[in-house]
């Protein structure tokens, strides 16, 4: 064997190891991460079935809301600092003044109180992961708490 | 005769070739003149006029109170629709893209927007007012405007072919259609688009072009 040759050789078995030690490591955590990423891809393809249905006529689709009548979704000061206004908006509506951005708006927007807890979830979960926002999956159980205390849940 | 043979079969070609690149030149000529827009609504020939149908006359009041007539439209190409601000359905995509119209018409003084309210008893003077500040749209470019409910009503089956009616039993109160009309400087219409859906929208921004054209071409 040549130098080079032996040089390869050693090259080849580093880069087995390494593969190998790479897709051995993570054998353990993948099963429930998949099935993690598919609840959260049902919840997101949902989401944005009821978003085009519920929320997209006022809001657009593309989330950017329309001048000062109604508020956009995708930059929104007002969304990242108030999730759970926003969850608790989406149910019963919203009147009154509202900044987002700076901008203020004052059109009333109705709640949809036949939304169920799933549903409300699963557009949250659109929203809150589109347009740059990766806040990852947001739970029936989350939603379900936040609803029961709407009264209380204060603008920020 | 072999070589004359020849020669007669390239100057075929050639008067082919000749005929071939001079129909290609026409075409190209003919199709640079399109047809123009199609005149909606029926038409009455008499004698060797064509009477066309016109909108009718009106009298509104749009955001800045001022009064709204066909004397506002004057020589103006204008596109028209029948809206309400308290409508959560199709309205608010219309007004998206109305929006989009304005903002390729803002600084073209041959046309201008004319959105009626459908809703006149809550839809007051005021409240067009913030409706149409809200989308920063200029009152001398974006009429707004309410009125007496049956003449809008009416104005919108009889003139402009589409429908603007109360009814208590749907989900927002109205049955109204979600149509942009395309009227010319003679008050007829020249277009019928879905003003919920941006590829209508598109055609008929190219149509306000193409009519535009038109009257350019009359000059």
């Amino acid at each position: 064997m040549t130098s080079k040759n032996k040089k390869s050789y050693w090259l080849f078995v580093i880069g087995c190891w390494l593969l190998f030690s790479c897709t051995g490591n993570s054998t353990g955590s993948e099963s429930t991460s998949a099935a993690n990423s598919t609840k959260f891809k049902q919840y997101y393809i949902q989401g944005e079935q009821l978003y085009l249905t519920h929320c997209s006529n006022c809001h657009q689709e593309n989330g950017k809301g329309l001048g000062r009548l109604f508020p956009p979704l995708d930059k929104s000061d007002f969304a990242d600092a108030n999730f759970e206004k926003v969850i608790c908006i989406m149910k019963h509506g919203i009147s009154g003044e509202l900044v987002v951005n700076g901008k203020s708006f004052n059109k009333e927007m109705k709640g949809i109180p036949s939304l169920s807890d799933l549903e409300v979830a699963e557009i949250a979960t659109y929203i809150y992961n589109s347009w740059e926002r990766k806040h990852g999956i947001v739970e029936v159980q989350t939603v379900s708490a936040i609803l029961q205390k709407c009264d209380s849940v204060k603008i920020q | 005769m072999h070589k004359s043979f020849v020669s007669g079969q390239w100057l075929f070609f050639k008067n082919i070739s000749k005929l071939l690149g001079f129909s290609i030149l026409l075409t190209a000529c003919i199709q640079k003149k399109e047809a123009p827009l199609p005149i909606l609504g029926e038409k009455d020939v008499q004698g060797t006029d064509t009477v066309y149908h016109t909108i009718g006359e009106f009298s509104f009041v749009d955001q800045d109170s001022n009064i709204v007539t066909q004397d506002t439209f004057r020589d103006k190409i204008y596109v028209a629709d029948f809206f309400f601000t308290s409508c959560r359905t199709i309205c608010p995509r219309m007004t998206a893209q109305m929006d989009r119209v304005y903002d390729s018409v803002e600084h073209d003084p041959d046309v201008l927007l004319l959105s009626h309210t459908i809703d006149p008893e809550y839809d007051t003077v005021a409240l067009l007012r913030d409706y149409a500040e809200r989308l920063e749209a200029k009152s001398s470019k974006w009429h707004f405007v309410t009125g007496n409910k049956d003449d809008i009503y009416k104005l919108a089956q009889t003139s402009y072919f589409t429908t603007a009616l109360e009814d208590k039993s749907d989900a927002d109160g109205f049955i109204h259609s979600g149509a942009f009309l395309l009227v010319d400087k003679q008050k007829r219409i020249r277009g019928k688009y879905d003003g919920t859906k941006e590829e209508e929208v598109n055609r008929l921004l190219t149509d306000i072009g193409r009519l535009k054209k038109e009257y350019d071409e009359q000059k």
